[in-house]
């Protein structure tokens, strides 16, 4: 099972740019039956970026439409959601949401967020046709997958916001990038992480309050803006 | 009289750098060093050397001081004034009085003007036919350098052009641009330790610089290293 984990959590990172096949590594070590990854919430738009089958398709569409359901409590709470028996023993029920899936073949819901520091980014979605359980593994090695994930998405998103406006970001770039790295620095520090997700977190930050990345840099090196850690989330503050 | 002193430092700095690059090195160092010894050797305030990245883009490396405004004034002339000038004509460039700098270097003439600078010059890295990065001599008194500056300001980048190629050699790395992303890969570690210490210890980028550089001289360790180790989390300062 650890082999096939980390063959899994190989797998998704080798699909940048292919982000639609994410939801392949999960299908290969989850005992689910449909797998969907989406963006909404505060900054990214409302997108299925990968999903398994049209059922997986149809879970998140809902719930982008009706703005309930479980990939909205569990981006909202940090935490997964399990409903084992989501039709005849859910533990709880959403107007909207539960009326809608009535019909559906569904047994098993389960949704967990995809979040990078401070920054809320989306959910995976995983379903099974019959009641079902996740063991204690399978929700670890899941919630591990989804850090692989959170990075891969917001890294996309990133990708292709810069290639909205590559004129001004080729611009700023020449000034930008000592203090780029040494914002790096400090929030890798801050936050015990690596090099990359400190700066895709910068990255991240400034796409989310819609400023450049520079700017964002200069106020983390003025210490106008840190990233602490507080009860297992990060949050970004500003004095 | 002077040039007798003077002789003796160039023939120390030249014996420097000559220790350096047979023992272990590492580039951001050994520019490091270099710019520091134009500084005591010329009639300058301040020097640095810029890289050609692969798209072409001069990036400052190594500078005297890491104060942000010295770095920008550089970043802006390897932009449009004598830096990117003396890149692409791999000649040695001299202004030297910035108020006379054509309408488009006009960013640097303001840059240079509002930090105290009335003169420049840029010496080219030269590797054969190809630059690849120029070596800043700034002033702040106007007027030229003197030719026998100018020939020692020459072997100095020759040397850092050597020095770059060397570390190439002992990498086993392919390409001379491999290379230089080696030498500005290793300057972006840099400026991440620095954030690190910046953190960590309360302190300035430039002071987070000086610990750093501390910390691998009293410890023997090469610069990259000790960035690596704080990046990383391995080590502590």
């Amino acid at each position: 099972m650890r082999d096939q984990f980390a063959v899994a959590e190989k797998a998704l990172s080798a699909l940048t740019g292919s982000e639609s096949r994410l939801f392949e590594p999960f299908l290969g070590v989850l005992p689910v039956d449909g797998v969907s990854i989406s963006t909404f919430g505060d900054f990214l738009p409302d997108e299925t970026i990968s999903a398994s089958d049209a059922q997986s398709m149809r879970l998140d569409e809902l719930q982008f439409d009706l703005g309930e359901g479980p990939s909205w409590d569990a981006l909202e709470t940090g935490a997964p959601v399990f409903e084992p028996n989501i039709r005849e023993r859910p533990n709880r029920v959403w107007p909207a949401f539960s009326e809608a899936i009535i019909a559906d073949d569904l047994g098993a819901l389960f949704a967990f967020p995809l979040s990078l520091g401070p920054l809320r980014i989306g959910a995976i979605d995983l379903y099974t046709s019959r009641p079902s359980h996740l063991s204690d593994l399978n929700i670890q090695h899941t919630a591990a997958l989804a850090t692989v994930v959170s990075r891969l998405v917001l890294a996309r998103a990133i990708r292709l916001s810069q290639s909205d406006i590559k004129g001004e970001t080729d611009t700023r770039k020449q000034f930008s990038r000592r203090e780029v790295h040494q914002a790096t620095g400090m929030v890798l520090a801050q936050l015990g992480i690596s090099a990359l997700d400190a700066r895709l977190i910068i990255q991240g930050h400034a796409f989310a309050v819609g400023r450049s990345v520079q700017e964002i840099a200069e106020e983390i090196i003025d210490r106008r803006l840190t990233f602490a850690v507080n009860e297992n989330q990060i949050e970004g503050s500003h004095d | 009289m002077i040039d007798e002193t003077r002789e003796d430092r160039l023939i120390e700095t030249f014996a420097t750098l000559a220790d350096t690059l047979v023992a272990g090195y590492d580039v951001v160092e050994l520019l490091q060093t270099l710019v520091e010894s134009c500084a005591g050797l010329f009639d300058i305030a301040a020097a640095g050397i810029l890289l050609a990245d692969e798209n072409g883009e001069l990036e400052v490396v190594a500078s005297t001081s890491e104060a942000s405004r010295l770095v920008e004034v550089m970043q802006l002339s390897a932009r449009a004034g004598p830096c990117v000038e003396c890149f692409i004509t791999g000649s040695v460039v001299s202004l030297p009085d910035v108020e006379d700098s054509p309408l488009a270097w006009r960013r640097f003439r303001d840059s240079a003007r509002e930090q105290g600078f009335a003169a420049v010059h840029a010496i080219p890295l030269r590797l054969r036919e190809t630059t690849i990065g120029a070596l800043n001599l700034l002033s702040t008194v106007p007027g030229a350098l003197r030719q026998q500056d100018v020939r020692a300001a020459q072997a100095l980048a020759d040397v850092a052009t050597i020095g770059i190629l060397q570390e190439r050699t002992l990498r086993e790395s392919n390409s001379v641009r491999e290379q230089l992303t080696i030498a500005l890969n290793s300057r972006v570690l840099i400026e991440q330790a620095k954030g690190v210490i910046s953190h960590s210890r309360g302190v300035s980028m430039e002071d987070a610089f000086a610990l750093l550089r501390n910390h691998a001289r009293s410890n023997h360790l090469l610069l990259s290293q000790v960035a690596q180790g704080l990046v990383d989390q391995t080590l502590v300062i």
